[in-house]
């Protein structure tokens, strides 16, 4: 009887538990945009999304240019980290031996860790004198933030791909071993297709995280809220802006930043959507 | 062995590429890179002001003209941080923060120093704001009675603002009891620390907490009531002002502009200053050429 009552009061403190964390969840949604929906109203959806000009002072807000400037730093992020890390995914899975391993991995999973505050500092101390040096310009921008944000989304595709990868049944590769390929074309024709939609899952992610980024793109983005004309010109991504300016923001300032996180908001609802789309898909 | 002269040609390769190349060397005809703060900072707010930093739109409202390519920095720190790493770097911050590595230019021939800003020399200053209800609390009144008093702003030259009341008379403190909350601007925080500690040795009775967030959430604090005196960095703008705030200058603080101590300008005009922010010049050739 005892253990019983037990059992109960148990179920309800984890119901409890998950209730709590779905609720967290839906009064942010409830919080952006009952905030964002008046800005929508007075500044136009599309005015707000298509206008060129970010000018709090006189009250004309249009976010193209951050919406812009976060789909390049993401596109610019992928270019780098992709390759790399899917690379990197095929040689801890397949490749590497089993004492090598030991190190790298941990030494990939340190760099999930590291706070992106310090990848931050390292973009502003190294990537951007570097990029200075090599151009002869500013060093702040596209570049900069893409080389940073590459090396940033690298363990989140390492990891999810290299469990993708390591999940594809031993037959694979030893059918196609059988049938005379080497064990490079092995992996590279029989298990990477096979493993492709995890590796797509693990893509996703890193968009996710390059999207969602903030503190360390601020530092060597350069923030300028125009569309960029080149890779080393300096840009403002969506959550650049909001965070560059919510602590001074009153009135419709203020709210237009809320309507920039409920844009921010839609684009990581999407790339979830994808993300579950992709797993169902490798499910089945 | 042969991994290993791979390994150490790639660092060797990394190496020049962060520390050699000449690309990065100050020179009149470069192109120069403009620093400004983010928009609604107090910093960027005085500096627009001060150096007329506007421009009218088409339907004749005005606004802030900071050419829209000059890179945006989030803090002072990484304002000096990208001048010192940057020859051909121009930034602003106050006058309080200046540090090695950088140089303050002086504005009409006069140096960006404390003393500059108090005699009127250097006429680039701001002030910092404390805001507050109409009725403040007995022991809050106390506390503003004592940052505006001889011993107040005593303690604000000595943490190397300016004092922002003239003649001020010497503190008679009552006797109160109670707490007293402060919030808001990180630039106004340091000195009102100071100043918090001062006046609780003078009466330890009260209480005072510093809060440090920014400008807009200490007035807004102020105006809600969950904090009893709001810091802020800039002036009250109209909407915070017809919540029934009061707005008190309590220190001045200068801004200094600031380049690469390998940059051979030491001076500039204040026409000079707003060319190169608002994008009418962009090298340095070209901003000693100028003329209003």
């Amino acid at each position: 009887m005892k253990a019983k009552t037990r059992e109960t009061v148990m179920r309800i403190v984890f119901m409890l538990a998950a209730c709590l964390s779905i609720l967290a969840v839906l009064l942010i949604c409830l919080f952006l945009f009952a905030n964002g929906i008046p800005a929508f109203r007075e500044i136009g959806l599309w005015n707000f999304i298509s206008g060129k000009l970010w000018r709090p002072s006189t009250d004309v807000y249009g976010i193209l240019p951050m919406i812009l400037g976060s789909l390049y730093v993401t596109a610019g992020a992928l270019v780098i980290g992709v390759p790399i890390g899917i690379l990197m995914a095929v040689f801890l899975a397949r490749f590497c031996p089993e004492k090598l391993h030991a190190v790298l991995k941990p030494a990939v999973d340190l760099l999930a860790g590291i706070p992106s505050v310090v990848y931050g500092f390292f973009g502003l101390m190294v990537i951007v004198p570097a990029i200075r040096n090599a151009f002869g310009c500013s060093g702040t921008g596209l570049l900069a933030a893409s080389l940073m944000l590459g090396i940033m989304i690298l363990p989140t595709i390492i990891s999810v791909s290299e469990a993708a990868i390591r999940a594809v049944p031993d037959s694979y590769y030893e059918g196609s071993l059988a049938l005379g390929a080497s064990h490079e074309r092995s992996v590279f024709r029989a298990v990477l297709p096979a493993a492709r939609s995890g590796i797509v899952s693990a893509v996703i992610l890193g968009v996710g995280r390059a999207v969602g980024e903030t503190m360390a793109v601020i530092m060597v983005a350069g923030n300028q809220a125009v569309v960029p004309s080149s890779i080393i010109k300096g840009l403002r991504t969506l959550t650049a802006n909001i965070v560059l300016e919510m602590g001074y923001a009153a009135d419709l300032h203020r709210d237009a930043l809320i309507a920039t996180a409920v844009v921010l908001f839609v684009f990581i609802l999407i790339i979830n959507l994808l993300f579950s789309v992709m797993k169902r898909r490798s499910a089945a | 062995m042969r991994a290993r002269i791979l390994a150490v040609s790639i660092f060797a390769a990394l190496f020049c590429l962060l520390t050699g190349c000449s690309a990065g060397d100050f020179g009149l005809d470069k192109e120069i890179t403009v620093i400004t703060r983010e928009d609604g900072s107090g910093t960027r707010d005085a500096f627009i002001r001060l150096f007329d930093i506007f421009a009218v739109d088409e339907y004749g409202r005005s606004y802030d003209a900071t050419v829209m390519t000059a890179d945006t920095q989030p803090s002072t720190g990484v304002v000096i941080a990208s001048v010192t790493d940057n020859k051909n770097a121009i930034g602003y911050i106050s006058v309080g923060a200046l540090c090695k590595g950088i140089k303050a230019l002086s504005v009409n021939g006069a140096a960006a120093t404390a003393e500059n800003v108090k005699n009127g020399s250097y006429n680039v200053a701001r002030a910092f704001n404390i805001a507050t209800l109409q009725n403040p609390s007995s022991a809050a009144a106390d506390f503003i009675a004592f940052l505006l008093s001889a011993e107040g702003q005593a303690v604000v030259e000595e943490s190397g603002y300016i004092s922002a009341v003239d003649g001020a008379e010497s503190f008679r403190g009552s006797h109160v009891f109670g707490t007293v909350t402060v919030s808001g601007s990180s630039s106004v925080a340091p000195v009102m620390q100071k100043l918090k500690e001062a006046y609780e040795t003078i009466n330890p009775h009260v209480t005072v907490e510093v809060n440090i967030s920014d400008s807009s959430t200490g007035v807004s604090d102020a105006a809600n009531g969950s904090c009893d005196i709001g810091m802020t960095s800039r002036e009250l703008k109209d909407s915070e002002l017809s919540r029934g705030l009061v707005s008190t200058a309590i220190a001045l603080d200068g801004i200094a502009i600031i380049v690469n101590p390998e940059n051979s300008i030491d001076s500039l005009s204040p026409e000079q200053i707003k060319a190169i922010y608002t994008g009418q010049t962009s090298t340095w050739s070209e901003v000693i050429a100028y003329e209003g």
